[in-house]
């Protein structure tokens, strides 16, 4: 360097400060990736239940290897009876208003998510304190395998007695300590962030961001006219690719399938006033019939464009649910003979009767979803030849909700990187609570296994049990045992994205709620002049 | 000859109309469940020899697909054109019975003309749930106020014609009056009436399930094609609402014809 002349030094210098301006120019990036939350963006109500809330922090981050990772923790144990967790604070954490986070806002959250019955499972928390102003402890009943994944989803609220503290509004008005603040929220269309400037960590590229929250048809449209940066599009509808843009894969454990109404009809309704019960779906031989008859290469090519894989179990890949749940190839002879075998005779009609009952039932999806009305139609049109008639339903959300949460069978989608979500799904406590065990399933040996598990004293002792629950040789909520649904497929997550945008290393995206792209929003850069 | 020429163009009109239709209904009777059957291995195929006018997502023939969603839109309008026309006319009755039912209805009518009909629609469709049968009562309960106006007025028109006067002084029963005297005078109203009101009932149909208030997504509706179509129009999938769109297009000039020359005719 000290050959250099001045001038040709100055040169290099003021080339380089005008090349990562230049780079650093775009200040705003607009989103159109769906996952508007109803309930407004409070935790304590399911805002974040899959992580990365954006606007807050959690204690704790899930890592590419789904271990737990320092977040605002930065030390963390659990003692020997497993019964009580001890958290150690960053000091340097700040709610967007700047004022510092505390151990009592911690411990004001967990007392208020306990007692919010949102989505976080805090049953078996007894009680949090707040050591000192950054040591917390949280005390349960009983052990509970999965209560780290609380540490790791629940966004820390500012507590109440505080200025600025939670409140009934907060849904609408957040404040947390995560990388950005809400700016303004038109529901139904826009919602505006910009920086966090007291946030801990890097300073994210963009100071803002735009959310828009188009149906699927508007975001494509949009995103050939080149006015998103990055959007979710359905696999079907992203087979061409704006010029400007390049599409993004994002792999996941987001899943598909439908789920069966188990009871049969008794008269009965829920809290709702939905009606409750199906006498098709209820007979275990339609289950596994429709399991068996279901094609699901055939659906991820059709219904997904080959961007995905057949799903057998609501956990694919995962430690907790069993290697040995699936299924070769449809096989129509057996499921005619397992449906004959129970009575289900073929009429002149094409369709089978048992008993006068025609094996007739409405498959209900959302009207919205493309993905789910494609995935609705193929299935109902591959167990027609075994004389099952699945009357494909498109329907909003709030009448699904209203009719026929717990009559109909629901195209619906999960998947979580916590074994919590089989306990929602499966266990007989949670029939009828949500979308989760709408169909009312219960078996007494599965929410054995379901109980085992949460109290197992080791992660792998507990998977033992959660696969148990899937099929213990005898019974169990998946393929061989109960078949309470036929999972179809597993999605990879398709983004249109600005060629420009360079977004890092995409991690496996949980359920599409709760913006799963935007987990490593920090590493996202632009990189165009 | 002058005379002659409006009767013999809806003559003519009403033929070719007739021959559609019973061509639909026939369509529909031969085609069975082919519209809904599916091609895995011709999805999104352009129009050619062996897909006349190409394929949706799932590999099925659109050309059945419109057929089927032009028959479903037929059945719709006519059940919602007879039904508005049976409100309209219940209602004009119900108005000439005294001073203060007419101003009753007269706010009735007024009312609903105030109110965007769409919204009205959409409103009317939601609370019922969606599907056929909302559809159906909705754009019935939207439609009648126009007709109802033209039929009031008529009504009250004839109830002071002479022949009615003397008939009623003979002491004829309002039955004999109303059915020998008004219904004949007021059937050809109700005639084009109906057929006026038919093509704004597909169009209607058409644009409540188009914007998903309507018929299921499942259904070949018009509505849903074209909904569908426009997931796809950015792909280039032109067919998906091309040809739809042209079906319906064709249904509602063909009768939008039909009932002017009708009612030039009558």
């Amino acid at each position: 360097m000290p050959g250099l002349p001045r001038p040709i030094l100055l040169g290099i210098t003021l080339s380089c400060l005008v090349a990562s301006t230049a780079v650093q120019a775009k200040e705003q990036l607009v989103l159109a990736i769906g996952g508007e939350p109803d309930q407004g963006f409070d935790p304590l109500l399911g805002w974040g239940q899959y992580g990365n809330p954006l606007f807050q922090s959690t204690l704790l981050s899930r890592g590419r290897d789904l271990t737990p990772q320092p977040e605002l923790a930065t030390e963390w144990s659990l003692s020997e009876d497993r019964l009580t967790w001890t958290l150690t604070l960053r000091d340097d954490a700040r709610f967007a208003d700047g004022t510092p986070l505390t151990a009592e806002d911690v411990a004001y959250t967990f007392h208020a998510a306990a007692k919010a019955g949102g989505r976080a499972d805090l049953s078996s928390l007894d009680h949090a304190q707040a050591v000192d102003e950054h040591t917390v402890t949280l005390h349960l009943r009983a052990p509970r395998i999965t209560f780290v994944d609380q540490l790791m989803t629940l966004g820390i609220v500012p507590n109440a007695e505080r200025d600025n503290g939670y409140s009934e509004q907060y849904g609408r008005q957040p404040l947390g300590s995560g990388p950005y603040q809400l700016v303004e929220w038109q529901e139904g269309e826009q919602l505006i962030v910009e920086r966090n400037p007291y946030f801990y960590g890097p300073t994210p590229a963009f100071e803002r961001l735009v959310f828009l929250f188009t149906g699927e048809d508007a975001t494509l449209s949009a995103a050939h006219a080149g006015q998103l940066d990055i959007a979710a599009v359905p696999p079907a509808l992203a087979t061409k690719v704006p010029a400007h843009m390049q599409r993004l894969i994002m792999e996941s454990v987001d899943n598909r399938g439908i789920l069966f109404p188990m009871q049969p009809v008794n008269g009965e309704h829920a809290a709702s006033g939905a009606p409750i019960g199906n006498d098709v779906t209820a007979d275990v031989a339609i289950r596994q019939a429709i399991n068996l008859a279901i094609d699901r290469d055939t659906l991820v090519e059709v219904a997904l464009q080959g961007y995905g894989r057949p799903a057998f179990g609501p956990a694919d890949g995962l430690p907790w649910s069993s290697r040995n749940e699936r299924l070769d190839a449809p096989d129509l002879a057996q499921a005619e003979a397992i449906l004959d075998a129970a009575g289900w005779r073929l009429g002149d009609d094409g369709l089978r009767y048992k008993e006068g009952l025609p094996a007739r039932f409405r498959l209900t999806y959302p009207s919205s979803d493309t993905t789910r009305q494609l995935l609705a139609e193929v299935s109902a049109e591959m167990v027609r030849p075994l004389g099952i008639e699945m009357q494909p339903t498109g329907r909003h959300w709030d009448e699904i909700q209203r009719e026929a949460l717990h009559q109909d069978a629901i195209m619906f989608g999960f998947g979580s990187h916590s074994p919590q979500e089989i306990y929602y799904l499966f266990h007989s406590q949670h029939a009828g609570n949500g979308f989760y065990n709408s169909g009312f399933y219960a078996n007494p040996e599965v929410d054995a296994h379901l109980d085992a598990a949460q109290a197992a004293d080791s992660i792998e002792q507990a998977n033992q049990y959660w696969q148990a629950a899937q099929w213990d040789g005898t019974t169990g909520y998946g393929l061989r045992g109960d078949s309470s649904w036929a999972w179809l497929v597993n999605l990879e997550h398709v983004y249109l994205a600005d060629t420009c945008l360079d977004v890092g290393e995409l991690g496996v995206a949980p359920h599409g709620h709760g913006w799963p792209i935007t987990a490593n929003l920090l590493e996202w850069r632009w990189t165009c002049d | 000859m002058r005379q002659a020429q409006p009767r013999l163009r809806a003559a003519f009109s009403l033929g070719v109309t007739t021959l559609l239709v019973v061509g639909l209904v026939a369509s529909q009777w031969l085609l069975g469940d082919f519209p809904q059957q599916m091609q895995f291995n011709a999805r999104l195929a352009p129009p050619s020899v062996d897909h006349w006018l190409g394929t949706d997502a799932l590999g099925r023939e659109l050309w059945a697909r419109t057929l089927a969603g032009l028959a479903l839109s037929f059945w719709v309008g006519c059940l919602a054109a007879l039904l508005s026309t049976l409100i309209a006319l219940s209602l004009a009755a119900l108005a000439t019975l005294s001073a203060r039912l007419d101003a009753l209805v007269s706010l009735l009518i007024d009312t609903l003309l105030s109110v965007p009909h769409l919204i009205l629609l959409m409103l009317i469709a939601f609370a019922l749930g969606g599907g056929t049968q909302a559809v159906i009562i909705a754009v019935a309960v939207t439609h009648w106020p126009s007709l109802a106006r033209v039929l009031r007025a008529e009504l009250w028109q004839l109830r002071q014609a002479p022949y009615v006067r003397i008939s009623r002084a003979l002491g004829k029963s309002r039955w004999f009056v109303l059915h020998g005297h008004l219904l004949p005078h007021l059937l050809p109203h109700c005639l084009v009436g109906a057929l006026l009101l038919f093509p704004h009932a597909i169009l209607h149909e058409a644009a409540l399930t188009f914007l998903g208030f309507g018929l299921s997504p499942s259904q070949p509706a018009i509505g849903v094609l074209l909904a569908d179509a426009t997931r796809y129009l950015s792909g280039g999938y032109w067919w998906l609402g091309v040809f739809p769109g042209l079906g319906l297009l064709l249904m509602v000039l063909g009768f939008e014809r039909l009932s002017s020359q009708l009612r030039r005719a009558l």
